[in-house]
């Protein structure tokens, strides 16, 4: 076990290994990809033919058609599918098997990661460039705005893909963790930026959104390319993203730990 | 007599078969209300926007998304789970367990479509009555015996046109048994929650001509409203005749393709 979070050439075959038998079933996850992709799709429709030749809230069809496009592509970047790649191999007993290797079993999961979202992207990117079209987006993208969004994206990933890892880290207790999924599936739809751009949504729902950590997730990013935030916003939303992934951090390495300690392989 | 009690016998088999798992009770409860009380705070935030879309208020509006709760409830009760042992994934297509289906002495068709029967799917009937109700009261005009009649001769319509659909997209698994069709239908079918005259043109045309979802909601939720376009009762009612003809047609064509899952 000499080494086992540093084994990083051994991380990196993994990660090939993965993407190549992942790419092999791209119709099946094109097929997931599309899935995800569809209440965003509803509700983009829905709100440019609200706007119509007009504005709702402020914001044009067009400002809406590219809102969505973007909102799509980070969607699918940074959606979590460690229910999946971790929660299932606690619950099926795989996990022996990842944690027998001389490799952290995170990599694993991160193998995964890069894996899915590339396939993933194979499929996003060219139908939000039709969407785009389609719908004729109107994307008018300052400097300052498009350097704000990497490490905002980057953050939303991390802090997804953390938050995922530790709801994933419950099975270690309870088989069955779906209550809490759905429940955070409905927070993230409402709160998110799917259902609407938080700042279309009614006050006690904005105030919900900009203080948990769903927003920080999927549409801070989002909202900081199309400049929908103003600068103090852009503060305060950064400084909770950060926070919110310190928390997740902490969670994560406390549940690790006791999880660890407790597993007994279920059905290995 | 004889497919009635056959029936019969799933439904109580699978209805046992899940009260064996009586914790299921409460998160499929918890899922149901979840995912209806997303809905309808979707539409507040949309119509706290705007007065209405394209002739579509909140009232309105939420009687639509009450049609298509009791669809979706109808589809899991038995439509969904019976085809989607067919023809989903790990279905028996996909495994070739659909051999031994054809060898009884039942036609093929009516013991693929009625097999399985997911009784908690009961919990979004409930749900969805109980938001078709309350839609109904807060409409601005009263209900008429006529629009009642109306409104449940195109929900017949509507669940006749569900079962089409999903045996279609089940029937075209037989062709190519690695895709999982009948999940595309499940992407098209969250369409059918909002009325089509929300989606731009193109896919107004998709949903009503191509892939008819958009008949099954929308169509009831006029009719209940009074605002049925003249000819789209009989017009739904024949649509659904013709597809569930067209996709018993395309089942037994596909049946004859069908070589087992082995090479």
């Amino acid at each position: 076990m000499s080494g086992a979070s540093a084994n990083l050439r051994g991380g990196w075959a993994l990660v090939k290994a993965t993407w190549a038998s992942w790419m092999e079933h791209r119709g099946f996850f094109y097929l997931v990809a599309f899935s995800w992709m569809i209440p965003l799709l509803i509700y983009m429709f829905i709100w440019s033919t609200a706007a119509g030749e007009g504005t709702v809230g402020g914001l044009t069809r067009g400002d809406l058609a590219s809102y969505y496009v973007v909102l799509i592509l980070v969607n699918q970047l940074t959606f979590s599918t460690n229910n999946w790649t971790v929660g299932d191999a606690i619950r099926y007993g795989r996990f022996n098997f990842l944690l027998l290797r001389p490799l952290s079993p995170v990599y694993d999961a991160l193998a995964s990661e890069v894996a899915v979202k590339v396939v993933f992207m194979t499929f996003a990117l060219p139908l939000a460039a039709i969407l785009a079209l389609l719908l004729r987006a109107r994307f008018d993208l300052s400097l300052a705005n498009s350097l704000a969004f990497l490490p905002a994206l980057l953050l939303a990933w991390a802090l997804r893909w953390l938050w995922g890892y530790w709801l994933a880290l419950l099975s270690f207790w309870a088989t069955r963790a779906d209550a809490l999924l759905s429940l955070q599936e409905s927070l993230i739809f409402l709160l998110a930026g799917q259902v609407a751009p938080v700042v279309l949504l009614p006050g006690p729902m904005q105030a919900a959104a900009t203080i948990l950590p769903f927003r920080y997730m999927v549409s801070f990013p989002v909202e900081i390319l199309t400049g929908q935030l103003s600068s103090s916003d852009l503060g305060i939303g950064f400084a909770l993203q950060v926070g919110w992934l310190f928390v997740a951090l902490a969670l994560f390495v406390v549940l690790w730990r006791a999880g660890l300690r407790r597993y007994s392989a279920v059905g290995g | 007599m004889y497919h009635l009690r056959l029936v019969g016998q799933f439904a109580r088999a699978s209805v046992q078969n899940e009260l064996a798992y009586r914790a299921n009770f409460w998160i499929s409860l918890l899922h149901s209300s979840l995912g209806l009380i997303t809905g309808v705070l979707g539409l507040v935030v949309v119509f706290g926007q705007v007065e209405t879309i394209r002739g579509w208020d909140l009232p309105s509006t939420l009687a639509l998304l009450g049609v298509y709760q009791i669809l979706a409830a109808l589809r899991g009760l038995f439509i969904g789970p019976s085809l989607e042992a067919l023809a989903g994934m790990d279905g028996e297509i996909w495994t070739g367990n659909f051999d031994f289906t054809l060898l009884r002495p039942v036609d093929a068709q009516f013991l693929a479509s009625v097999r399985h029967w997911r009784p908690f799917a009961l919990i979004d009937l409930v749900l969805g009555l109980g938001v078709l109700v309350a839609a109904v009261y807060q409409l601005a005009t009263a209900l008429s015996p006529l629009r009642l009649v109306a409104f449940l001769l195109t929900s017949l319509a509507a669940v006749t046109i569900l079962y089409a659909l999903q045996l279609a997209f089940s029937a075209l698994t037989l062709w190519n048994p690695g895709f999982l069709f009948t999940w595309v239908l499940d992407g098209l079918f969250n369409m059918a929650r909002y009325p089509v005259g929300l989606y731009p043109g193109w896919l107004r045309i998709v949903l009503t001509w191509l892939v008819p979802v958009g008949i099954m909601t929308t169509v009831p939720a006029q009719a209940l409203t009074g605002t049925l376009p003249p000819g789209t009762l009989a017009g739904s009612l024949g649509a659904a005749l013709v597809l569930l003809l067209a996709a018993s047609a395309l089942f037994r064509f596909g049946l004859r393709r069908y070589a087992s899952a082995s090479s």
